[in-house]
């Protein structure tokens, strides 16, 4: 286990311990479907994952990274990578994907685009509009370069359907994605499969070369909230809804690393790959190690079975009573997070030659860190 | 049945498609946006029959009997007229149009072709407001109201947040004449307009940034604006503020005989008699008189959850709004929101933002 400590001090630099990033800058030479000095666009450049993608790019020394980002003052983590390894190697375009103009600029040129901008608003048009039109938008400009080499879409584990499933039975990429994802009331997932379907539609009918990737759930630095996989804060207490379920978890910057590579490798243009860690921890394992380092909190457990029959409780009234309640809690979701299955990295792994650099129990404690660090608010 | 149909799919357009579904008698039989995708994802999940791109095509091939527009406020008047036009009456959301010359001719053009119009001012609707309505209409005021005092604050969040919808200057917020305060402070005014005995009252408005939105850069949108208005019977003060905290949405009515507090955010209404006690007895009696009150209505409030009329206040506001306005074009009745109310707001909004900009 690495007794590194995280770097917390810089934004973009807190995520990558630095055996990491040695390991980064020894694979540089690997062989890859672009040659360094091309042109490589990152949307959502300045999220959680989306920085770690410019900074995997940069340390696999690739010189033409172009950022597209909303505006420049918010773009505080890709100044200090400017900062850090040139500006001359990292463009920071300002625009938006709402524009077709835009997405022009952006795409003019490139050979590989990591699109990792997404809608994450409470309201299902709010996330379509910001992941659905706004790749429509990109892949209308994408798909007029005719270098282009290779899309990624990072989409979501979340899109998955595990109605048919057992608990305990693998969820892979072979597992159908729900086409029903409104009843579950989660607009993120709802825009996540919609924009995976444009994807698609492009790729028959416009030949995009592209791969979807599928996270499961990042976390890492950036982000203090425990992952609602876990369970659900209310009224004060906290619902432990995961207990012995294994985590679909990957730290951000094997996540990041994943999606780079995605982008990079030869021969795996049409596929699905799902990114989760190894060493998987269960949520009862995440959550005592929580309330051990970040805070104490009080939790109830509730065993699956009786959470899926409150969550029908909860549905019924929200329909009865017309939406007076929305229907937050439902069977649906509750099957899709809590019902209990394993998880995969495989493909990733054959595919890709992809491996979490960063372990499970270090990652788990960089996250703790900064978790302590913010008092488990954001 | 009244066939609605909505123009325009954001987030407001989610409100409406679920109220909408909520009246009885009313059917969702198209929706259209510009962006097909928009109109196709919302057509979807309300499983509406149809979807369009173009709202022309959509009058035409759906004939609505009401049409609701929920687009940015720049191109409500275009699709006002031309849904007029087409023979349907109009729910236009908030602000009703750009300024009050528009919202005039609308209004002139609606009543011509014997058809309805409202704007989206269903914070005139949420219970509260209604209780409060019916209460001045029982005369508890003991007359018209002397003085009003309209609060209503809008809480821009987390620094990142309003730097994403401000920071960009092409947003059609910022484009709009009143910029920020035209979006949102139609609910604040609409409130006074109801009560106002003249047509053209005088406006004295004081707008300028807060603190936090220089601190992050956008020194030249304004957030806070104090107004003065007054009429011939009543005086007015109206608060807009990004930055008081709580976020409040008040509104207190005082009259020659008693007083009334409407607080929004809690669905709480308040009445403050003209009751004198003897000596020391005021300092005891009325605290418990305000805390029966406040139990009456957090009992109040309760009792309409359990029985599943509680809704969020401005949903139940819009669904009571809707079903009105609804109601109003089925039986040829007057509509809820009367045409002089709106033109009034419209107004006072026209030389709030005027004096704003000298």
């Amino acid at each position: 286990m690495s007794t590194s400590t995280p770097r917390m001090n810089a934004p973009g630099r807190y995520s990558v311990d630095s055996s990491a990033e040695t390991a980064l800058r020894n694979e540089a030479a690997t062989a890859h479907i672009i040659p360094a000095e091309a042109t490589i666009l990152v949307t959502g450049a300045n999220g959680f994952i989306g920085s770690r993608v410019v900074r995997a790019l940069l340390l696999r020394d690739f010189r033409r990274i172009r950022c597209l980002t909303r505006s420049t003052t918010a773009s505080q983590s890709l100044a200090v990578l400017r900062k850090e390894f040139g500006a001359d190697r990292l463009e920071v375009l300002v625009g938006n994907l709402l524009s077709p103009e835009d997405c022009l600029r952006a795409t003019e040129g490139v050979s590989v685009i990591y699109h990792l901008a997404a809608g994450i608003e409470k309201t299902f048009p709010g996330c379509f509009l910001n992941s659905v039109v706004t790749t429509r938008n990109l892949l209308d400009a994408a798909v007029r370069q005719q270098g282009l080499k290779r899309f990624v879409n990072v989409s979501s584990l979340a899109v998955y359907s595990n109605a048919k499933l057992r608990r305990g039975a693998p969820l892979d990429e072979t597992c159908e994605v729900d086409t029903a994802l409104a009843e579950r009331y989660d607009p993120y997932a709802y825009a996540k499969a919609k924009q995976d379907a444009i994807v698609l539609s492009y790729a028959e009918n416009q030949r995009l070369p592209y791969v979807i990737v599928r996270p499961g759930v990042a976390f890492g630095p950036g982000k203090a909230k425990l992952p609602g996989r876990v369970g659900t804060d209310t009224f004060g207490l906290f619902l432990h809804l995961g207990l012995n379920n294994r985590m679909p978890l990957t730290y951000v910057t094997n996540c990041a690393d994943a999606i780079v590579l995605a982008g990079l490798t030869p021969g795996v243009e049409g596929e699905v790959i799902n990114v989760v860690d190894d060493d998987l921890p269960t949520s009862r394992h995440v959550l005592r190690m929580y309330k051990q380092q970040v805070r104490r909190l009080i939790s109830i457990p509730i065993p699956y079975r009786v959470f899926y029959v409150l969550s029908h409780i909860w549905e019924a009234y929200s329909r009865w009573s017309e939406g007076q309640l929305p229907p937050a809690f439902n069977r649906k979701t509750c099957s899709a997070y809590f019902k209990g299955n394993t998880y995969s990295n495989k493909k990733a792994k054959s595919l890709l030659g992809w491996h979490p650099r960063v372990h499970m129990g270090d990652a788990l404690q960089h996250y703790f860190a900064f978790a302590r660090k913010s008092k488990g608010s954001k | 049945m009244i066939k609605a149909a909505i123009v325009g799919c954001g987030k407001v357009a989610d409100q409406h498609a679920q109220q909408i579904h909520r009246i009885r008698g009313a059917t969702l039989v198209a929706v259209c946006d510009t962006e097909p995708l928009m109109a196709q994802q919302m057509a979807e999940r309300f499983k509406v029959e149809r979807y369009f791109g173009d709202t022309s095509d959509m009058l035409e091939a759906s004939k609505p009997d009401v049409v609701h527009i929920t687009t940015p406020p720049q191109t409500h008047f275009a699709l006002g007229k031309l849904c007029l036009e087409a023979g349907c009456s109009v729910y236009i959301e908030k602000p009703f149009t750009l300024d009050a010359g528009a919202a005039d001719e609308l209004i002139t053009l609606a009543s011509g072709l014997d058809l309805k119009v409202t704007a989206g001012h269903n914070a005139l609707f949420t219970p509260a407001m209604i209780r409060m309505r019916d209460l001045v209409r029982s005369g508890y005021l003991g007359g018209h109201p002397i003085h009003m005092e309209s609060t209503y604050c809008y809480d821009l969040g987390d620094p990142a947040y309003a730097h994403a919808l401000l920071g960009n200057s092409g947003h059609w917020i910022r484009t709009l004449p009143g910029s920020l305060l035209q979006n949102i402070i139609s609910h604040g005014i609409s409130k006074i307009a109801e009560f106002l005995t003249t047509d053209s009252p005088s406006v004295i408005a004081h707008g300028f940034t807060s603190t936090f939105l220089k601190t992050i850069g956008q020194p030249d949108i304004i957030d806070e604006a104090r107004v003065i208005i007054s009429d011939q019977g009543s005086t007015a003060y109206f608060t807009f503020s990004s930055q008081i905290r709580p976020s409040l949405h008040q509104f207190r009515l005082y009259g020659p005989a008693a007083s009334l507090l409407i607080d929004d955010d809690h669905q709480i209404v308040i009445k403050t008699d003209d009751k004198e006690y003897k000596s020391y007895l005021r300092y005891f009696i009325p605290p418990f008189l305000y805390a029966k009150q406040y139990a009456d209505n957090a009992i109040g409030n309760f009792r309409k959850f359990v029985t599943s009329e509680f809704h969020l206040p401005f949903d139940a506001g819009l669904k009571t709004l809707i079903e009105a306005f609804y109601a109003s074009i089925c039986n040829s009745t007057p509509p809820p929101i009367p045409y002089r109310d709106i033109l009034l707001t419209a107004k006072i909004m026209d030389d709030i933002f005027a004096q704003m900009k000298t």
